[in-house]
Order: structure tokens, then sequence, then C-alpha cells
């Protein structure tokens, strides 16, 4: 054995090294603890910034004269955020009501169909759906999705629907190729792989003794995804559906591009129409007048309520599953 | 029988509009990289990393200025948002792990992860532009590095939390203090998934558009000055799209391409550095 | 192995428990232990899971202060100094009493650096006398000749039995005065577990040794003192020998004759 092995450090010299620390450690302490609260601050900080701007146009015309306004008239300077609310409302609901069930058939594949060795790819490439950024989706829409559906979709929905009663409504006036519906399909596209992947990775945490016993029964896939599955991930699917649906309200690049951008409430999907956060990426720039900008921070207001009502429901749902999955 | 058999055709049926949900995920992915690349490919050429962006109406030109307002945005961007990501993650996973405190962290964090980035962008307008009077780019960074926060917390945390307890038990029983546990151990151990979660924050911010629209808002020249406005690909992309010059178009098809590819290469890149770690 | 004990006047007594008692939230798990640990000698701890073995351990070098809800009462002399105070320096007290855990926790760098980290934190010394340092620590750790030609190798690519020598070399090289086994060998094999009895036998010259261990054999091989809890009390503590031929307690009889536990 060396013959320093035995020796012994004394307590004091320990101490001294120790003390040496003692700041560092101290500062680093508080400096995570300063960055978490940063998360708190950012969140304060959009809230209030966004109030303080918002306030003038809630003072001109009023708190709910502001929300059911119809107009948009920036030369009269008289502004109302119907139009931009019941577009992003009408757009996103109308996403999730495709995007749902397609997420969920796809995540019900990848659980109980696929093979295996392809889990991994298709998951993969579902996910790198959600890594697009969304301005592509917009040129993508524009330039080659909008066309499509003029020439080839809207055409026939008009001629299919035209004597049907209510739905003739909703697909009446001319095949723009730009408009709610097809803001509506850019948003399913969007939102389809989170909702897959969340619904995918609830639905894995299904016991799997849980789906055998089912299958021992002769249960066919469908009985036990129906039965089985679906009961017992429900509250995390329509978290996921949640999120997607948060995710779709605040979209803003790919819907401005196709949208059509119109202040209007048309009872057609076909004509073009706004939402929120594409009324406020057209026109936040150019805005003159003190009324104006602080019309359109007061949209970005109502959006943001919004989406952090229904991220919360979201994260609600997501967490009492997570605490089932714990217990 | 009849009902086995109805029980089946049943089963059938749906598991088919299953299979046929998947194909449509995919064929949609591939119709949209399809079209980026034919559309985006026919203007790759040496200009577009070498010119600026040309006057509205002319031919040629590039997108140099916007990728280097791109680069320096999201570099600044990631430079300031990482850092604190990571301290916060850090005291989610570590320090404040059991406190109160850092489950309304948490639920916030997870809340600001999917905001709308539009409201980011005005909310960095709103403290950065306005007061000043003009736009710059490093505004642009700031609202980028508020996007790329919530990415970095949620990843370091969960990262951290996957560290064995045991291991930090034994750095703790040498003596050390909490701050070296953190730093020499629990970080060495969680590092590749930290560096996974940085890659996934760059790839989302690269792409982002609306919040550069009002705060670096655009630059038509070459501009490296961070307190003044500045292009960049996404909002280049945006102008020249709805433009009505072809060449315009063109060069947003061109730019289109070079964001995606750098995207889905940050992406994969990220995933292969996470499945190698396990 | 064993010796004759020596008389009480001859050993110096390291650690003093008085009246110890611990809760995890509200539930009580140790209920007023009294026990002496003394100076260069292996003691060691027995008794069915949930004794409160493995807990007791984690007091002595202050482990359970990580965790939120856990809290002692009582004391806990080392050198007559109480351990509980809210005044004692943690990191101080962690460097004075290592700890050796049930599975092996090499940590994620090379096998130089798992030994130096430690070394490093309290003193400030020359490279090639840093050299000799690790040299020595594995050699104390019985691992130097299976590493030497590869210290800059990570330490999680050693098998499991190297892990938890590099695990006691790490501890010792920071030359503390006490050192913590708990379970040290649940997770090895055989022929890894007598040579980390065989260290932990040539660490006694030096050191005060604690080991919480299921394994009876492992007691009565390698320790000179063994206590034996039951539901969170000390039924029985004497010298090995003792308790392993004539034990005073029925309960302890039971046990080391495996009737439970």
């Amino acid at each position: 054995m060396a013959a320093t092995d035995t020796s012994t450090v004394d307590t004091a010299s320990r101490a001294k090294a120790l003390d040496r620390l003692k700041l560092g450690d101290t500062i680093f302490k508080n400096l995570t603890f300063l960055s978490a609260l940063t998360v708190l601050l950012i969140l304060g900080g959009v809230l209030i910034s966004l109030m303080h701007g918002a306030w003038p146009a809630f003072r001109e015309f009023g708190f709910f004269g502001f929300i059911a306004g119809e107009s948009w008239n920036p030369v009269t300077e008289k502004f109302g955020a119907l139009a931009p609310i019941y577009g992003t409302i009408i757009a996103s609901f109308i996403a999730l009501l495709i995007a749902a069930p397609v997420g969920i058939g796809i995540a019900i594949f990848l659980t109980e169909l696929c093979p295996m060795s392809l889990r991994r790819p298709v998951g993969i490439a579902i996910e790198l759906l959600a890594g697009i950024p969304s301005i592509i989706y917009g040129i993508w829409g524009l330039f080659f999705f909008a066309p499509f559906l003029q020439v080839y979709v809207q055409p026939a929905l008009i001629k299919t629907f035209g004597s049907v009663p209510v739905l003739s409504t909703l697909f009446s006036g001319v095949p723009y190729g730009i408009g709610l519906l097809t803001a509506s399909l850019i948003l399913a596209i969007m939102v389809l792989p989170f909702i897959t992947s969340i619904a995918r990775d609830v639905f894995e945490t299904v016991p799997p003794v849980l789906k055998e016993s089912a299958y021992g029964m002769g249960c066919t896939t469908w009985e036990v995804v129906r039965n089985v599955v679906l009961p017992y991930t429900r509250t995390g699917v329509i978290g996921g559906m949640m999120l997607g649906l948060g995710r779709a309200l605040g979209e803003t690049m790919a819907v401005t591009f196709v949208i059509g951008n119109a202040h209007k409430v048309s009872a057609s999907l076909l004509a073009p129409a706004t939402t929120i956060s594409a009324t406020i990426a057209n026109e936040f720039t150019e805005a003159v007048g003190d009324i104006y900008t602080s019309s359109l921070i007061a949209l970005a207001l109502i959006l943001f309520i919004i989406t952090f009502m229904v991220l919360s429901a979201a994260r609600f749902m997501l967490m009492r599953l997570e605490k089932q999955k714990g217990a | 029988m009849s009902l086995y058999t109805n029980r089946k055709r049943k089963s059938v049926i749906t598991m088919m509009l299953c299979y046929g949900a998947a194909a449509l995920g995919l064929s949609v992915l591939v119709i949209i990289l399809a079209t980026l690349i034919f559309m985006g490919a026919r203007g790759i050429n040496l200009d577009v990393f070498t010119q600026m962006t040309p006057p509205p109406g002319s031919t040629g030109g590039g997108l140099l200025n916007p990728i280097v307002g791109s680069l320096f945005m999201t570099g600044l961007g990631v430079a300031i948002g990482t850092p604190i990501g990571i301290l916060a993650g850090t005291y989610l996973a570590e320090y404040g792990r059991h406190s109160r405190l850092s489950t309304i962290i948490r639920f916030l964090n997870d809340i600001l992860l999917s905001a709308p980035s539009i409201v980011i962008g005005l909310f960095t307008y709103q403290i950065l532009v306005a007061p000043v009077g003009h736009f710059s780019g490093f505004a642009g960074a700031v609202s980028l590095a508020i996007l790329v926060i919530p990415v970095v917390v949620r990843t370091t945390e969960n990262m951290l939390m996957l560290v064995p307890n045991p291991l930090r038990e034994a750095a703790s029983a040498m003596g050390m203090p909490r701050s070296l546990v953190i730093k020499n151990v629990a970080y060495k151990a969680a590092q590749a998934g930290m560096i996974t979660g940085v890659l996934l924050a760059i790839a989302r911010v690269s792409g982002e558009t609306a919040p550069l629209l009002f705060t670096a808002l655009n630059n038509q020249f070459m501009s490296t000055n961070m307190s003044a406005p500045m292009a960049s690909l996404p909002a280049v992309i945006f102008q020249f799209a709805l433009s009505p010059y072809v060449e315009w178009q063109q060069l947003a098809w061109t730019g289109a391409l070079i964001i995606t590819a750098a995207v889905l290469a940050l992406s994969i890149g990220a995933r292969a550095l996470s499945s190698k770690r396990t | 192995m064993l010796t004759m004990p020596l008389p009480k006047t001859a050993t110096k007594v390291k650690v003093s428990i008085n009246n110890l008692k611990f809760f995890y939230g509200s539930s009580i798990a140790l209920k007023g232990i009294n026990l002496e640990l003394n100076e260069r000698e292996v003691t060691a701890f027995i008794g069915p899971s949930g004794c409160g073995k493995s807990t007791l351990l984690r007091v002595l070098n202050r482990m359970y202060d990580l965790y939120p809800n856990q809290r002692a009462e009582g004391e806990v002399l080392l050198d007559g100094e109480n351990i509980l105070s809210p005044k004692q320096d943690l990191n101080l007290l962690r460097s004075r009493i290592g700890m050796v855990f049930q599975k092996p926790t090499p940590f994620p760098m090379s096998i130089y650096d798992n030994i130096a980290f430690g070394i490093k934190l309290y003193e400030k010394i020359s490279k090639s006398e840093m050299d000799g340092r690790v040299e020595a620590a594995l050699k104390r750790g019985a691992l130097w000749n299976e590493v030497k030609d590869k210290l800059s190798d990570n330490g999680l690519s050693l098998s499991g039995g190297q892990q938890q020598r590099l695990c006691i070399a790490r501890t010792v090289a920071i030359k503390p005065e006490v050192i913590l086994f708990d379970e040290p060998c649940s997770a090895l094999d055989p022929v890894s577990t007598a040579k980390v009895e065989e260290t932990i036998d040539e660490l006694r010259t030096d050191y005060t040794i604690a080991i919480v261990t299921h394994n009876m054999q492992q007691a009565a091989r390698v320790s000179q003192k063994t206590a034996f809890m039951y539901l969170g009390e000390l039924m029985e503590f004497d010298d090995t020998q003792k308790i392993f031929t004539s034990p005073s307690n029925k309960r302890t009889q039971d046990y080391i004759t495996g009737r439970f536990g």
C-alpha cells in the first residue's frame, strides 16, 4: 500500500475546501430557481402586456361590443372581433373533426396492426410531419392544395350538395380554392401528427394483460379496441385531441396563406374568411393608429385566453392519466 | 354462426379504415415532400447562397441575406434560451422536484410549449420593439428564445428524471455539493437526451415565421446588425410566396426546401442521438 | 477470521447512537436505537426486510436529507459531535463517512475520473500525486491489476463486480473515517462477492465499517459485531460470534436459523 493511502486528511482543511465551493453552489441553485421563475415571468408578462395593449380597444368598443362586433373597418376605425373569432373556432373545429378520427385510426394501426419492424419508421414519419414548419404547409396549401381543391373537389361538393338542405348553404358559392374549408383541411393535416403521437402513447399505457384477456375471450381486434383500449385511455385521448385543438387555434402561417383574409361571417365553408392569427399576421405591421393596433392586440389577447383554457384542460386530462398510470 | 361472421366483418372493416388512415397520413407526408422537392430543387443554384434577395420584378438574386439573418437570429435565440431552459429544467427535476411551485411551473411551461407563437411575437413587439420605436434582429432572437425555453425545460426535466437516484446519492455520499452532483454526474448521465432537446428546439424555431414578422420584420439587404431590422428565411418566404412575381415565388419555394431540409435533418439527427443512448 | 473480542477498554468508540428515532412522514421506522460502532471494527446489521437496517445506515451520513418528509430524532455522535444537529455541514460529514450502495453506481465518466473526482473536491494536488492516489485507491479496492491498462475507459464498461470495487476505491480515495456498506454484494455473483468481502476485511485495519446485509453468512464472515434488528427496533447487539452461536434473544435465534425472514 502506498504510504499516502493511510494518511488522514484533517477535517479543517476539508471544511475549507468545501467552503470554497459553497458560493458556487448557492449561485447555481439560485440561478436554476430564477430560470424556473422566468417561465412564470414570461407567461405573466404575455398576459399583462397584451392586456395593457388591448385596453384602448376595449375602452373604445366595450369588451362585449368588441367580441360581438362584426365590422372591421380601418378607415372608419371601427373594429369588431366576431369574424376572426368565428373563423378561428370553425376552422379549428372542422380540423379536429377530420384529424381526430384519422389520428386515432393511425394510432390503432401503430399499436395493434402494424408489424413490429414497421412501427418505429412509420411512427417517426408521422412525427416528422409535426416537425415541418407551418409556413411550408402554407406555401404548399397555396400553390398545390388550394388549386387542387378548386379544380377537383369544390365543384364536386357544390354539385353533390347543391340540392340538399343545410348542406347546400355550407357548400354554396364559387370555388375559389382558398377559403375556410381549405384552411380547415390544412389545419387538420398539421394537427394530425400531434393527435396521433399522443393517442399512440396513451394506447401503449394499456396493460397488455387487459388486452390479452379480452382476446382470450375471443374478442375481435375492433372489439378489443372498442371495449378495452378506448375506455381505458379515454381521458388521454381527449386530452390529446384538446392539445391538437390548442395547436390549431393558434396556428398562423399555414392558415394565413389559404384562408383568403375576408372579415366576413359567411355560412358557406367555401367562402374566404379569416382567423385571429391570420388577421394579426396580415395587418399588424401595416396597422396605423392606436385603435387599430390595440384592436389587433385585443384579438391576440382573446386568442391567448382561448388557447390557454383549451391547453389547460388538455394538460389536466393528460396529468390525470399519468397519475392513473403511476398508481 | 352468423353473429360471429357479423362481428368479424365489423372488425375487418374498422381495421381496414385504420390501415387507410395510416396510408393517408403517410401519403400526405410524401406528397408534401415531393411537391417541395419538385418545386424547390428547380431553383437551387449557387446564386441562392451567394446573392441578395432581388428587388421586385427582376430576375436572378438569391437568399443570402435571409439565410444569414436566420442563422444569426436562431443562433442568438438558442444561445439565450438554452441556458435558461436547462437551468429551469434543472430546478424542476432537482431542487424543486417535490415543491408546489414546480407543479405550477411545470403546468404553465406545458402551456407555453403549445402557446400560439404569434402571441409570443406580439409580446416581444410590446416589450422590445414598441418602446425603442424600431424593429430589430435582437427582438427577433428574443422571441425565438421564448419559444426555445419551454422545449428545453421539458426535455431537460424529463431526461434528468430518468437519471437513477442512487447515482445522485452516491455522489452526495462523497460529500459532493448538490450543484456539483448535478453538473458533473446528473448532466453527464442525461447528456444525450438534453442535446436531443436542444436540437429539437432549434428545429422548431428555425422554421418559425409568425413571431419574426413583428420583431425582426425583414430587410432587403444584407445586415448583421442585431439592432436593425433583419431578414429571415421564413419571413422572405411569406413575402415572396404571396407576391405576384414568378421569380419571387420560385425563391420562396427554394427557401422552403432549404428550411425543410434543415429542420428534418435536425429532427432526424436528434432522434438518432436519443435512440443511440438506449 | 474472527478473533477474540478485545476488552472494551482497548477499543475506541467512533460512532455512538443514542435513542435514535426515524420517521418517513408520520410513520416511524426506527423506534429508539442505542448502539455504538467501534473504530477499526466491522459492525454488521442483519434483520428481515423493512426492519430499518438500511434506514439506520442512511441516518449515519444523513442521506435522508435529500428527501422531503424524512426526519430523525435523538443523537448520533461522531467523535462526540452530534451529526444530527442542524448546524452540521452535510458535505463535510459525508466526506468523513463514506458509503457504498446496493447497486454499483459508477459515475458516467472514465475509471480514472471516477476516483480523481472525489479527491479534487477536497485537495489540490499535482497530476503525478493524483496518479499515485488513484493507483493507491484502486489497489485498495483490489481493482488495480484489472484496470491499470484502461484507466481512461468509461466506468460503466466494467463488469458488475468491478464496478462495485470501483465504487469502494472511489470511497476510500477521499479518506473517510467511517465507511457504510448498504448490501454491497446483493447484485453480485459469488466470485465478486468473495473479492468484495476480502476488500472489506482489509479495510478494517484503517476504518470504522458498518455493513447492512441480507446474507447471514456474510455477516458472520466479515464482521466483529452484529446487530439484529426487527421492526425498527434493535433486538440484539453483540459480538458476531456470540450472535451466531448462542443468541440470547429468541427472535434472533429464529432469524439466524432461518425460521423466518
